[in-house]
């Protein structure tokens, strides 16, 4: 079948009213509980697992895949108003799309985010229908070496993410890469920085910290500057991007767009930098990165476009060769067997129906989104007129219940608070907390690949550079910390020296 | 008449104390039942507990509700239910790592073996054994050959330490009194991929993970761990029949309640799994899993504590010989 | 300030120093193997390390560069009641259930404001917890009873 009957076969199955009704069920949970704080898709899949048995496969995929990509959409909004993440990607969203709230702002910021959104989504959208199944063949070719190779890459671009000093910069991703480490070592199993808790076994829960360090931080911090009045956005002006802002926004959603479809493809871990990445590449190539991290509608832009048209291309090695990229879609894996479809290699030719209706509904999907959620911006920012002292004791809550509801564990409740307290006191002290994040996140991985190559190669460190890409990804690595870095480093050095004389 | 009264009484007595009776047992259960998985959503384990509740909840006539609680190789959520209250509203459904723990974990906080009531046994997921595509060996015979003489230079990839693919490489490993360098992941879905993608040599997994894969030819397979072959591979020798009747293993699934839990509760809730399991749409899905639920025979308490001890002291054995512990 | 060098940079690097000095330590319980076979121990001690050695960096330029600008003090009445409420929460959320903590977390973090009077607290708190059972108990079905164990449920 050529693409053009398939994608018509596809939209033929999407636009049946049935699945369209489950594919706006789907995007509307997905954005509610993106915008509940603490809680993401994880959680909420889990819990609708057992509705989806009543559906038909197709309505239960699509409305599922809805609420996962649905989320993506969702959860930016939280980060926008209230600077609380509720998943990696949005962490990037909350630097500069909470400065833009404060400064009211937060119309054009969520505006700024559907619509990057929403283009990221239909160019994924495409690249999946056309090139789904060689992209997933290439992604195969990245193993443990490239992995290492990448996320060395992504930590050292990524120190753009501070505006502040590069060396607590570094100093909050080498925490972050150690914070990563508590838990079992999955080599060997040695629990690690447990306290003998089994309950960390697993590993600290990343919504507790990425909600302690921005969400509880951000309210103790607020708090203190209450004096009399409520603390919170100057009036909001425009719900509306300007014709500046659409021409400051188009080429960053493009880049964002392209890194995010690449990144997206890769089933180790390449969803989780592309939102870093993009952020990074922006505040790199803009001609005022002093504006990053004060409210620069780029670091928007870029960003919720990567995450989104990720979102997208990760259902690529899911749908093509049965290969789960992330714990959300390990969830779809367990969703389709429930139905009675196992995912693999032959679901694009046994199921071509479901494969094509599926891909043809996420488009539709973006749609509903974008239908959805541009007139919903309006609400959002009436919201932040909810006085704040209302509004803040609800995130708390919301974060509890929402963290408690993933693993039942009551230790990812307990870190809520400590990494709340531990943040507060690191942003006092000159230190931001998205630098902590990433390497949070990418710590294990780090990890995990650079030992899984050691071993593959007997311990001969040559492996980074005799295969070709990792040895390409890592000389961009050195490029870009001389490029880059070297001038600051310079400079900085200078300082430190005239001073000490 | 005297003697009539006493009769009637007797009898009315009789009625009442069978009535009680069955009102206790219909009484049960009042509201949700909560079947524990330690493991996280969406795997193979969640797979079998998902489909087994949502028919033991037409039976029961109550929602059974499934909870994973993951973490510490399924440890923790064991340990949850153990210490749960005993009036048959939570459950535990676990696999074959209720018998690795205890020699795994040097410090459970639980004992499976005194700390559960049993229910019965559910499935048993076969294993295949799976390499690369462009893997040397074409049979079981050439792959037992390979492996002895390139022992170590061989790559064999686990899903983390006390997963069944890990129990599996021990086993094979131990049947051929040779090495190979075990590489570690984060579950079935990345060990498949570097497997996919030519990164490493060799896997034994649950069908579950393995059959599409097998089925479009993208890895090599060589044998089931099972007694007979699979209905959805019937072209895959058994280890038996290739040659290697050592390796034999089945990731068997229970389900338990905390100890303590009366009899009629454990009756009521067994006569529930009886039905799930013999419940068409169960064994159709099942059947694409590549498994078949157990006989009603084995779908018991009895069956499931038998299970349980001997699988206990076998895994000891090689556990131990292997020198491999999480703590 | 008595002393000329940026408390920021001070207590941060301090901070870093720290931190990162616990995880090399604890580290060193842990194998640190082979390169072939690097050890659960490796990555946290060399972590660690960068980490100890970074803070210093970052200590060392706050010398002689005071903070200019003048910090808010803590509001230690939030400080206190918002970690209690959190941490009450993971305490009691298994035996009290679903309403009662909800409601007491909800009026305990309220009254973290100065703002919030005890009565103006009390009604968020039970307009929270109305909300919050519609949408994950009854809407998401989380795993909590309404009413925990501990009050007899």
């Amino acid at each position: 079948m050529d693409i053009i009957a398939s994608l018509g076969l596809g939209f033929s199955v999407a636009l049946d009213p049935i699945n369209i009704f489950y594919c706006f069920i789907g995007v509307l949970l997905g954005t509610l509980v993106g915008v509940l704080p603490g809680i993401g898709p994880t959680a909420t899949i889990a819990m609708l697992l057992p509705i989806t048995f009543s559906l038909s496969p197709t309505a239960a995929l699509i409305m599922l895949a809805g609420i996962y990509y649905g989320a993506q959409y969702g959860g930016s909004t939280t980060a926008i108003l209230i600077n609380l993440p509720g998943e990696s990607s949005s962490a990037v969203t909350a630097i500069d799309g909470y400065q833009m709230a404060r400064k009211g702002r937060a119309g054009a910021a969520l505006a700024t985010a559907a619509l990057g959104s929403f283009f990221a989504g239909t160019v994924a959208t495409l690249l999946l229908a056309f090139f789904a199944p060689p992209l997933a063949r290439a992604a195969l070719n990245f193993g443990a070496p490239e992995y290492f190779a990448l996320i060395v890459l992504g930590l050292l671009v990524s120190i753009a993410l501070a505006h502040g000093s590069l060396l607590k910069a570094l100093g909050m991703i080498v925490l972050g890469l150690l914070l990563g480490m508590v838990g079992q070592d999955i080599y060997t199993g040695q629990p690690r920085f447990t306290f003998g808790v089994r309950e960390l076994y697993s590993g600290l829960n990343f919504v507790s910290v990425a909600v302690g360090v921005f969400g509880v931080a951000e309210i103790l911090r607020n708090l203190e500057s209450e004096k009399g009045r409520d603390v919170m956005v100057k009036t909001v002006t425009g719900l509306w991007l300007s014709k500046a802002d659409f021409r400051r926004i188009i080429a960053p959603v493009i880049r964002g767009t392209a890194l995010g479809s690449l990144l997206g493809v890769l089933p180790g871990g390449g969803h989780i930098l592309s939102s870093f990445a993009s952020y990074s590449t922006e505040k790199r190539i803009s001609k005022h990165p002093e504006e990053f991290g004060h409210g620069a509608i780029e670091g928007v832009a870029g960003p919720e476009s990567a995450n989104n048209a990720a979102a997208q291309t990760s259902f690529i090695p899911l749908l093509t060769l049965g290969i789960p990229a992330h714990p959300v879609m390990a969830l779809m894996v367990g969703a389709f067997i429930l139905q009675g479809i196992t995912p693999g290699p032959n679901v694009i030719n046994d199921q071509p129906a479901l494969f094509w209706g599926i891909i043809a509904s996420m488009w539709i999907g973006n749609v509903l989104l974008v239908l959805l959620n541009l007139p919903l911006i309006g609400l959002w920012v009436k919201m932040l007129s909810i006085p704040y002292r209302a509004l803040f004791p609800a995130i708390v809550l919301f974060a509890c219940i929402g963290c408690f509801s993933i693993n039942q564990n009551v230790y990812d409740i307990y870190a809520i608070g400590f990494f709340g307290i531990v943040g507060y006191v690191l942003i006092r002290f000159g230190c931001e907390p998205a630098p902590l994040l990433l390497g949070f996140v990418l710590g294990p991985l780090l990890e995990e690949h650079l030992r899984r190559a050691m071993i593959i190669s007997r311990g001969d460190p040559m492996i980074f550079l005799e295969r070709p890409i990792s040895a390409t990804l890592l000389g961009l690595a050195v490029l870009a910390v001389v490029i880059a870095a070297l001038p600051k480093f310079r400079k900085k050095r200078n300082e430190v020296f005239v001073e000490e004389d | 008449m005297k003697t009539n009264a006493i009769k009637f009484a007797a009898a009315a007595l009789l009625a009442g104390l069978a009535m009680s009776g069955t009102a206790f047992g219909q009484d049960y259960p009042t509201k949700p039942v909560t079947v524990v998985v330690p493991f996280s959503a969406g795997g193979p384990t969640d797979t079998v507990a998902r489909l087994i509740a949502e028919v033991m909840s037409k039976d029961l006539g109550q929602q059974v509700v499934v909870q994973n609680v993951g973490g510490a190789g399924g440890t923790l959520g064991a340990g949850q239910v153990a210490t749960a209250a005993d009036d048959g509203y939570t459950l535990l459904l676990h696999h074959i790592g209720m018998s690795t723990a205890p020699s795994l974990y040097r410090s459970l906080p639980y004992d499976p073996q005194t700390d559960f009531a049993t229910i019965g046994l559910i499935t048993s997921v076969p294993m295949t054994l799976v390499a690369r595509k462009d893997f040397e060996p074409d049979t079981l015979d050439e792959l037992i050959a390979f492996v002895k003489a390139n022992g170590e230079d061989i790559t064999y990839a686990h899903a983390g330490i006390g997963s069944a693919s890990q129990l599996c490489g021990m086993l094979f490993m131990e049947a051929l009194g040779t090495q190979m360098t075990t590489v570690p992941y984060q579950g079935s879905g990345p060990a498949m991929t570097d497997i996919i993608g030519g990164q490493i040599d060799l896997l034994c997994d649950q069908t579950t993970n393995t059959t599409s894969q097998i089925q479009a030819g993208e890895v090599k397979a060589y044998a089931v761990t099972t007694p007979e072959r699979l209905g959805n591979l019937p072209d895959l020798p058994t280890t038996a029949e290739a040659g290697l009747p050592g390796l034999q293993v089945g990731v068997w699934h229970g389900l338990y309640a905390p100890v303590g839990t009366t009899p009629e509760i454990i009756a009521r809730l067994g006569s529930s799994l009886q039905a799930a399991l013999a419940d068409p749409t169960v064994i159709e899905r099942f059947a694409e899993l590549g498994t078949v639920p157990v006989s009603a025979a084995e779908a018991t308490p009895a069956a499931l504590t038998e299970m349980l001890t001997s699988q206990t002291a076998q895994w000891k054995g090689i556990i131990d010989a292997a020198g491999i512990y999480a703590e | 300030m008595a002393i000329n060098a940026s408390t920021k940079d001070l207590v941060s690097g301090g901070l870093f120093v720290a931190a990162g000095s616990y995880f090399a330590l604890e580290a060193l319980n842990y194998d640190t193997g082979t390169p072939f076979r690097m050890g659960p121990g490796f990555m946290p001690l060399l972590l660690g390390g960068v980490l100890v050695l970074l803070g210093l960096a970052v200590a060392a330029t706050g010398i002689g560069k005071p903070d200019k600008e003048e910090q808010l003090a803590p509001s230690w009445r939030a400080i206190v009641l918002i970690l209690g409420a959190v941490a009450f929460f993971g305490a009691t959320i298994r035996g009290l259930g679903f309403v009662p903590v909800v409601l007491i977390t909800a009026f305990a973090s309220a009254m973290a404001s100065r703002l919030n009077a005890p009565l103006f607290s009390a009604l968020l708190a039970v307009g929270l917890t109305v909300l919050c059972t519609l949408i994950f108990k009854i809407g998401l079905g989380i795993g909590v009873p309404l009413v925990g164990p501990w009050l007899g449920q």
